[in-house]
């Protein structure tokens, strides 16, 4: 428990930050139903466009639906995709970049397969993975995931690579044991803060990334709740209805921001080099 | 002597006054005059050549450069227009028209029959309207320089209101016989009309321009709509094509542009609020259609698509749809209040009645297994986009399972034609039909994309053929009547609202009427 104890060691702001703000919105994703007395689906149109008040605390869209209500669900949806596509990328990620660092054979073959797909932008693979299978939760998860596990593959290699000639690893073999041992109990152990941080980077991305290609029409299918979907809707109403495009608005920036400085601030917990930077 | 030099005096003042008077009235039309317009459309077309397109924009905008034999007033009654006055023969075979003498076209030559005829050919070829009158048409003939005979073979009854129809590009206009014959079934791009404006340039994607025509012969008769007396006191019209909707808002809030079509409903108030703009409700304007797979169960079957139109709240969805109530209206008719065609009592007892239980018990009728039903819908509309959500919605309330598909525009086309893999599909018509026959199309045996065929469709392709040979009004209404009854007993597609779009201008473009389509003749800047 490496992070724990340097954690105490530093008290680092970003991730005492960080970490409130991601609580409150686990808690407001967990609890959405007992937080609201709405669907986040259901019209009523006849109450279209209300303002902000007690009975609609950020008050109501286009359908008449409470955007409090569509919020909550709409950071769940937003969590599930971010969770889904971090557990896949970190999968697929893995397997691949133990597969080419350990097994210096394939090595060649499957990074300059990663590199081609690494030379497009990330959201461009997943857009037009999203047109052809068509929109949906699912669907948002598989391209995401696809978009990110090459460079999630790139950094598990080059750990495993740094990792595999020590000399901890070359006694491990000489004492007889199996590559999956090595792989498992050596090497993977100690290549965990990179592939943390960058799991957590990628669960940021993830989510504004589905923000923006629920945005773009082809992510998560209406009436579903996204917040991506929510500011589009809300662009039209901008004018007349602001209170349609702040809150899903403030809701993408909390989630992105505080993971990011997470992300930035495990990376400066966990990385030997940066160590002495933040002792007090 | 004193009486005298008074009665005179008098006389002078009097007749000082009525020159200083008629003095400022001929100043004022004067100062009508002048001023370049800049309209922001929607759209861009692919060209200018109404004959080789179904883009109704084309129409929109060559109406200021081409006329028609026959227009649309307000009101929708056909007028002469190039023509003169016309006479159809008793069996309703032959329609002999006469031409206004002296009309000039653009290149300086005067109108006559054989521009008449050379275009009537081109139009009847390619023109979408000339296809549906060509299976019963037999020939087009001039008589002499101003009169023109066209003959059927079989009566057909519509043929002077699908002359002017507004709908799609289908209105027959005039065009110079030497253009006619130098492009033959290619796509214009000289063109040589009677209207008042003469087209100048076009930069594909960017904008028409058009400048005023001096020698403009008008019509005599008052001007309404597109009938009448056409006046060009603008100089230049400038159609710019801008295709997102804020940026035509803020060109006219910022004085850019005189006009804006198609604007956020929602934004009315702050229009209202601006004391330089002027809001354009467009009336009757569009109707929003639910179209039923009718080969696949359960819409096979008509106590299922019955039910549907007893599942939803139609006021409901109006708010959802289309927003404030001043843009949408509840009409069971396919023609609207005022329109000759128009059946008050179209739908009575199931248009807009609300009953879920109803709904359920002949959807049991139908013997529905309870499979998901899928909604088929554009996303970029409005009106079919939310619409699409909205039925969903109130369907999953009373326990039907809805599967929405909303896609881009090419692939809903593209879906909506195959036989299965939908059941309702949400479509906006053009409300400003003139002619009960236009809704053949979409109306019958598997007519457009309603895969409609049973023993009521071929009662209804009865009905319409009863209507294209019925020449007298009021026979031809009760057909009318009839196929209104057969809509809604056996309900292939039915029409939920009527609903308008919203236009905008600036308060210095005087005179400006809010037609199904915009026209700036008759306009002037201040």
């Amino acid at each position: 428990m490496l992070f724990l104890k340097r954690y105490k060691k530093y008290e680092h702001p970003y991730i005492t930050a960080s970490i409130i703000i991601l609580i409150f919105l686990v808690f407001l994703s967990l609890f959405a139903p007992v937080l609201t007395d709405y669907s986040p689906v259901r019209n009523n149109a006849r109450n279209r466009l209300q303002p902000p008040s007690r009975e609609h605390l950020l008050g109501t869209d286009q359908f008449g639906r409470d955007i409090f209500t569509r919020i909550l669900y709409g950071i769940r949806t937003s969590m599930q995709v971010g969770l889904a596509v971090v557990l896949l990328t970190v999968i697929f990620g893995g397997v691949v970049g133990v597969a080419a660092g350990y097994y210096s054979q394939i090595d060649r073959v499957v990074m300059r397969i990663l590199d081609a797909m690494m030379a497009f932008p990330g959201i461009i693979i997943a857009i037009s993975l999203a047109a052809i299978w068509g929109a949906g939760k699912l669907n948002i998860i598989l391209a995401l995931s696809f978009a990110y596990f090459p460079k999630m593959a790139r950094i598990v290699r080059s750990s495993v690579i740094s990792i595999k000639d020590l000399d901890y690893v070359d006694s491990a073999r000489a004492a007889g044991a199996k590559d999956s041992r090595i792989i498992v109990k050596y090497i993977l152990k100690n290549s965990a803060s990179p592939i943390m941080v960058q799991a957590t980077f990628n669960f940021a991305l993830a989510i504004l990334d589905e923000a923006a290609l629920s945005f773009l029409g082809v992510g998560i299918m209406p009436p579903a709740p996204s917040l991506g979907a929510m500011v589009t809707d809300a662009r039209t109403y901008m004018v007349v209805a602001p209170w349609m495009i702040l809150a899903p608005g403030i809701m993408i920036v909390l989630a992105v921001l505080s993971l990011n400085l997470l992300g930035d601030g495990l990376r400066d917990l966990l990385d030997p080099h940066l160590k002495n930077t933040f002792q007090k | 002597m004193r009486k005298e030099i008074k009665i005179t005096s008098i006389v002078v003042l009097v007749l000082v006054f009525s020159l200083l008077l008629s003095g400022s009235v001929l100043a004022q039309e004067e100062d009508r005059y002048g001023g370049t317009l800049n309209a922001a459309l929607q759209m861009s077309v692919a060209h200018l050549d109404s004959d080789n397109s179904t883009d109704s924009m084309i129409t929109a905008m060559m109406n200021h450069v081409y006329e028609g034999l026959f227009e649309f007033d307000e009101n929708l009654n056909l007028v002469p227009h190039l023509a003169e006055s016309y006479q159809v023969g008793e069996d309703g075979l032959v329609y002999e028209v006469k031409l206004r003498e002296n009309v000039m076209m653009h290149n300086g030559q005067t109108m006559d029959a054989d521009d008449v005829v050379a275009s009537f050919r081109r139009w009847l070829e390619l023109n979408n309207g000339g296809q549906l009158v060509a299976p019963y048409f037999d020939q087009v003939e001039k008589i002499d320089q101003f009169n023109v005979r066209f003959t059927f073979e079989e009566a057909y009854a519509p043929f002077l209101n699908i002359l002017a129809s507004p709908v799609s590009n289908q209105k027959f206009v005039v065009r110079a016989e030497e253009v006619v014959e130098e492009f033959g079934s290619d796509v214009i791009d000289r063109h040589v009309g009677t209207g008042p404006y003469k087209y100048e340039e076009w930069v594909p994607d960017q904008k028409l321009t058009l400048t005023r025509f001096e020698d403009y012969t008008p019509s005599s008769r008052e001007g309404s709509f597109f009938a009448g007396e056409r006046i060009p006191y603008l100089d230049k019209i400038v159609f710019n094509f801008i295709p997102d909707a804020q940026v035509r808002v803020s060109g006219v809030q910022t004085g850019q542009f005189h006009f804006a079509e198609e604007v956020p409903r929602d934004q009315y108030q702050i229009f209202e609020m601006d004391q330089n703009i002027k809001n354009e409700i467009i009336y009757p304007d569009r109707m929003s259609m639910l179209i039923f797979n009718n080969a696949e169960p359960p819409f096979d079957n008509k106590y299922a698509r019955r039910a549907i139109a007893y599942a939803l709240d139609f006021e409901e969805l109006g708010y959802a749809m289309i927003g404030d109530q001043q843009f949408w209206r509840l009409e069971p008719a396919l023609h609207e209040d005022g329109n000759p065609w128009h059946v008050p009592d179209a739908g009575e007892g199931i248009y807009g009645v609300y009953d879920p239980e109803k709904a359920k018990e002949l959807l049991d009728r139908a013997g529905y297994d309870g499979q998901p039903l899928v909604i088929l819908s554009g996303q970029d509309n409005q009106m079919e986009r939310q619409g699409a959500i909205a039925i969903q919605d109130q369907l999953e309330k009373i326990g039907i399972e809805v599967e929405l598909q909303l896609f881009d525009r090419p692939t809903v086309v593209e879906r909506r034609s195959r036989e299965e893999g939908w059941h309702m599909h949400l479509s906006p018509f053009i409300k400003v039909v003139p002619d009960p026959q236009i809704h053949e199309g979409w109306t019958g045996t598997n007519k457009w994309i309603s895969n409609w065929d049973s023993e009521d469709s071929r009662q209804m392709d009865q009905i319409f053929a009863e209507m294209l040979k019925e020449v007298d009004q009021e026979k031809r209404y009760e057909i009318v009547e009839r196929m209104q009854a057969e809509l809604w007993d056996s309900v292939p597609y039915f029409n939920i609202l009527d609903y308008s779009r919203l236009h905008i201008r600036r308060t210095e473009l005087k005179n400006f009427q809010a037609g199904w389509q915009p026209f700036f003749w008759n306009t002037y800047l201040e």
